[in-house]
């Protein structure tokens, strides 16, 4: 069995957020608005977020695309009352919208902060899209086509696209990768194997450095940095 | 920077790591963020029976990938459109584009918010309150295209009938190019000399910098996926240059898919994405641009460092260049005028010459000054002086899809006689010797009806009281104008001001061919074809054309008889030629051959046939114009001191404007993904702020996140302020694409617009807007 995870170059990374936005057109991921951004109720799976060091002139601001870490111990698990986030065998993160009773737990165990609370109601019509299902001959049925009120959500590492290229017997990582690898202009995200030492993942984790955010709190995460 | 997965980790508690900080607490940090909404204006919006509703359909039953070309910039990226039960539901790069080797940037994947914007426009629309100006409204009553066009057709015709065609003002934003060759092709059959670009607001200045030099009048091409060092003044590569999304594409092969890692220096007065992805940030006096590269050339030539090959082969006036930069430019005396110092200079002038092929890339940042000129002539020189001119990594000469040739546009008397009549812009005057079209001077001519008064102006896509500086001027020309014709696919602040708005088709539902702006070297065309069919009542730009030609007869009808009927066999007839019809509707995309390198005996177009480092093009131009004057400096690349709009004691900080990747340049930013992801810098989105460094901030008591006002000699504005430690402390910059007051669920009353505040100024060649030279001063709200 494949163990997923994904590796980031911060150094051909030109903090475009075309991962982003992608990211949103994929999952039915609803857009904010002022209201939500002023409340921080607007829902991100996949965020470019910027730290800052030191003073001018010799500050500097890292831009740092951030999805889901898939932690390998991830806490969000261990916290779920329902089981309704759990780990699959491939070591992806997942959030069962049924299971779900909406208890926040989650979004407080996770150190990194991209889990969100949907808040919407499903009746706004903008994010009921039955119709727009992504590309169902290669990707097959969509996950998401309708939000579902009051539970948690977050980035799936596009599983729906693994799984469907695993059935039709395609490269996950060449042919086949998560929507913002797809979307980034720079071609600084890779998808594949951890576990496999011939994956690019592997190949690139083992020579060059490489660092992974808040290392200290024990959670192994499933996505690599490799800085400048 | 060096690091290792043990020495990278961190704790929650680690305190300066560059790690310590995550997602969550980094937003709760940025909280304020959303709230900055200026004063604004209610300004009532069309009925809601006159926006267009979307259509609505359940389960899949087709699904079609169509290619077309993306629009929400100038790069006018080849893309594919996935349509679904004939709704579009995502946007992919085409993988047979060069140009951005089948990537596009974010805005490409908006297009599906602006095709199915909530404010679309859904018939044309008449004006029934005869007063205008902000704030009024309008009074729209739909009326149907016929009687539009019937409308619209009888000034135009009545104008031409009393022999007064140069009246007649033509306006355009960003178009598909097949449009802008329609719009400049009805200019030509009707008889006006005035077409005026919205784009020579923006890159007017590096243009004539490089003519100067090396007699072509375009903007400039980077070879940048092989070079190995770049130079970067005043350009945002990574955010608004373009081709912006070959931009990106290239960062990363130069970055890390090649053996050797390109090196990049920013010199800029703001700490830019650009500056932040670098190798080094260099922070610069505001407008002292011309002066370090005199000195970067200083070193190189004291040092032996050039390319005395290329120098001595294919340049002149090196000589005279060599003396005023020896004599004038020592890096002791430019550290003082640049604030950059010169150990430094010294430092980056070896790395540029020692690490070929390097490029010294001008951009915006340089070129929108009084010295623009100047600034973007000095900088385009150290290519030459280390042999970066049409060599692999350096400065290229982009060349452009063959289209088949158009027949002449048949011409009558009424039609020679008004293009003979002066320009309303001044261009190619004394006013501005080198100008293509100056933009930003046509509000003032129509102000003081000078050099005549108009009758009628069209705007296509245009929306110029919103992005010139001076925007006021704007409100005001639009308001005197007798009769004014907007089309666009929405509601903007300038069709508030229309007697008649034609709701045109966004790019997704449209005919047409395009190629990207300068930077591949090759040639490369791509198609547009509706991916949907036109929502509810809109009409291609190039169709609304061809129809009022025909209903204007005679020779306007006659030069647009034989070149295709309509919108698609324009397209067709002109593009035929490239690769068949069926072919071209598949691929999306064709590839021009490869780029040839090293072709000096063709691409010097000045008096010497050679690079120019004394401008022979500038000393014949300015003794054609009568402006010959006997100092050689005039006509060397150098540095001149800015004169600033405002006195330094009551204005002690420089305005700087800039333009975030998420900006979508059609003139509008009603599109929820954009407006969320707007400002990466800082975290935030559905807003902009007053951005200041954080010295200048504690000495004017002004905390982040506080309402001020930042007020020029022209005009105050109440925006948030963001304090930083990006930016020099002499400066105060503010994003642009905020701002719109006329209309928009998405956009109206969010942020503020800087060109409300700034004042007017060209540079004094190319008739460029000097949109950086504004002081301001900054206070609590
Ligand atoms: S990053 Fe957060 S949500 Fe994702 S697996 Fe780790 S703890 Fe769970
Ligand atoms: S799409 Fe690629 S280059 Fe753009 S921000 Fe995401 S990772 Fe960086
Ligand atoms: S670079 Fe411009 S044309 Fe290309 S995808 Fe982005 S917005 Fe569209």
């Amino acid at each position: 069995m494949a163990r997923w995870g994904m590796v980031i170059d911060l150094d051909k990374c030109t903090a475009c957020q075309a991962c982003s936005v992608a990211c949103k057109a994929e999952n039915n991921v609803p857009h904010g608005s002022p209201q939500e951004h002023t409340r921080r109720t607007a829902l991100f799976w996949h965020k470019v977020i910027a730290v800052s060091r030191g003073e001018y002139p010799s500050a500097s601001i890292d831009l740092i695309p951030m999805p889901c870490m898939h932690c390998d111990k991830a806490p969000c698990v261990t916290v779920c009352p329902v089981k309704a986030t759990y780990r699959r065998d491939d070591g992806i993160i997942i959030q069962d919208f049924r299971r779900c009773i909406g208890c926040k737990y989650c979004m407080i165990a996770c150190p990194y902060g991209v889990r969100n609370f949907n808040y919407k109601e499903q009746e706004e019509q903008e994010y009921h899209r039955p119709d727009l299902p992504p590309d169902r001959a290669s990707r097959g049925p969509w996950p998401f086509p309708q939000r579902v009120h009051g539970v948690v959500e977050k980035c799936t590492f596009c599983f729906h696209r693994i799984d469907q290229g695993i059935r039709e017997g395609k490269k996950i990582g060449v042919e086949v990768v998560p929507a913002c690898a797809e979307a980034c202009p720079a071609r600084a995200i890779y998808f594949g194997d951890l576990d496999d030492p011939d994956s690019q993942v592997s190949q690139l984790l083992a020579s060059r450095e490489w660092l992974r955010l808040r290392e200290g709190m024990g959670t192994s995460p499933k996505v690599f940095y490799l800085p400048r | 920077m060096p690091a290792h997965k043990s020495d990278m980790s961190s704790s929650k508690k680690g305190k300066g790591d560059r790690f310590s900080i995550n997602r969550r607490t980094f937003l709760k940090a940025s909280a304020f963020t959303g709230a900055a909404v200026a004063a604004s204006r209610i300004i009532k919006y069309p009925e809601a029976s006159l926006v267009s509703s979307q259509p609505s359909t359940e389960g899949v039953i087709t699904e079609r990938w169509i290619t077309t070309s993306c629009l929400n910039c100038s790069t006018r990226c080849a893309t594919q459109v996935r349509v679904v039960n004939g709704k579009a539901v995502k946007i992919v790069g085409n993988p047979l584009s060069q140009v951005s080797e089948g990537e596009i940037c974010p805005r490409g994947h908006i297009g599906l918010q602006v095709l199915y914007d909530p404010n679309r426009l859904s018939v044309p629309l008449k004006r029934t309150n005869p007063a205008k100006g902000r704030g009024v409204a309008p009074d729209w009553v739909p009326i149907s295209w016929s009687q539009a066009l019937g409308e619209v057709s009888a000034r135009l015709k009545a104008l031409r009938d009393e022999a007064q065609p140069h009246q007649l003002l033509l306006l355009h934003g960003l178009n598909t190019s097949s449009d802008e060759d329609m719009i400049y092709r009805f200019a030509a059959a009707y008889g006006t000399p005035n077409v005026v670009s919205g784009d020579t607001l923006e890159n007017e200045a590096a243009k004539s910098g490089r003519w100067l030099a090396d007699g072509n009048s375009s903007h400039i091409a980077y070879d940048f996926g092989q070079t190995n060092y770049i130079l970067v003044f005043g350009a945002d590569i990574l955010e608004y240059e373009k081709p912006l999304a070959r931009n990106l594409r290239m960062w990363g092969k130069i970055r890390r898919e090649r053996p050797n890692r390109a090196k990049v220096v920013v010199i800029d007065r703001r700490y830019s994405v650009t500056a932040a992805k670098s190798d080094r940030w260099l922070p610069v006096n505001p407008g002292s641009d011309a002066a370090l590269a005199m000195a970067l050339a200083n070193v190189i030539i004291s040092e032996g460092l050039y390319d005395t090959d290329f120098i001595s082969g294919w340049t002149t006036g090196f000589d005279e260049y060599k003396e005023l930069a020896l004599s004038y430019y020592s890096p002791q005396r430019v550290a003082a005028i640049t604030g950059i110092e010169t150990d430094t200079i010294r430092q980056i002038a070896r790395e540029f010459a020692r690490s070929r092929p390097a490029i010294a890339w001008a951009g915006r940042g340089v070129a929108a000054w009084p010295n623009g000129t100047y600034n973007s002539y000095a900088i385009f020189c150290l290519n030459a002086l280390v042999g970066s001119i049409d060599t692999p990594g350096g400065v290229i000469y982009q060349e452009n899809p063959g289209y088949r040739d158009l027949p002449e546009p048949a011409e009558d008397d009424i039609a020679r006689a008004g293009k003979d009549k002066p320009r309303l812009d001044f261009g190619k005057t004394s006013l501005f010797p080198a100008a293509a079209a100056v933009a930003n001077q046509v509000a003032d001519s129509i102000l003081n009806d000078d050099p005549y008064p108009l009758a009628v102006a069209i705007g296509f896509n245009s929306n110029f009281n919103m992005s010139a500086p001076g925007a006021w001027r704007w409100d005001a020309a639009l308001k005197k104008l007798p009769y004014y014709v907007h089309l666009a696919p929405f509601i903007s602040e300038m069709a508030e001001y229309a007697d008649i708005i034609l709701p045109s088709s966004t790019f997704l539902e449209e005919w047409g061919y395009d190629h990207s702006p300068p930077g591949s070297g090759f040639a490369e065309a791509k198609i547009k074809q509706p991916v949907v069919a036109p929502l509810d009542d809109s009409k291609g730009v190039a169709d609304t054309i061809f129809e009022i030609a025909s209903r204007l007869g005679g020779t306007v009808a006659s030069s647009f008889a034989a070149i295709g009927g309509d919108a698609q066999g324009f397209v067709r007839y002109r593009t035929e030629t490239l690769m068949p019809w069926s072919d071209f509707r598949e691929k999306g995309v064709w590839l021009g051959p490869a780029y040839q390198y090293h072709k000096y005996d063709r691409i010097f177009k000045t008096p010497s046939r050679k690079f120019e480092f004394y401008s022979g093009n500038l000393e014949n131009l300015l003794k054609r114009t009568g402006q010959g004057v006997a100092s050689r400096l005039v006509y060397l690349p150098h540095y001149e001191e800015v004169k600033f709009l405002g006195d330094e004691l009551s204005y002690p900080l420089v305005l700087s404007t800039y333009q975030p990747l998420l900006n979508i340049e059609n003139g509008n930013q009603n599109y929820p993904w954009a407006q969320e992801f707007f400002l990466v810098m800082h975290g935030s989105g559905w807003t902009n702020f007053v951005e200041m460094n954080s010295q200048t901030a504690r000495s004017l008591g002004i905390r982040d996140g506080e309402m001020v006002w930042v007020e020029s000699l022209f005009n105050r504005i109440k925006v948030r302020a963001r304090v930083t430690e990006g930016i020099h402390p002499q400066v105060v910059a503010i994003a642009v694409g905020q701002g719109h007051y006329a209309a928009g669920r998405w956009q109206q009353a969010i942020g503020v617009n800087p060109n409300e505040i700034i004042g007017v100024d060209y540079d004094r060649f190319s008739g460029q807007s000097s949109f950086f030279n504004t002081r301001v001063k900054v206070y609590r709200a």
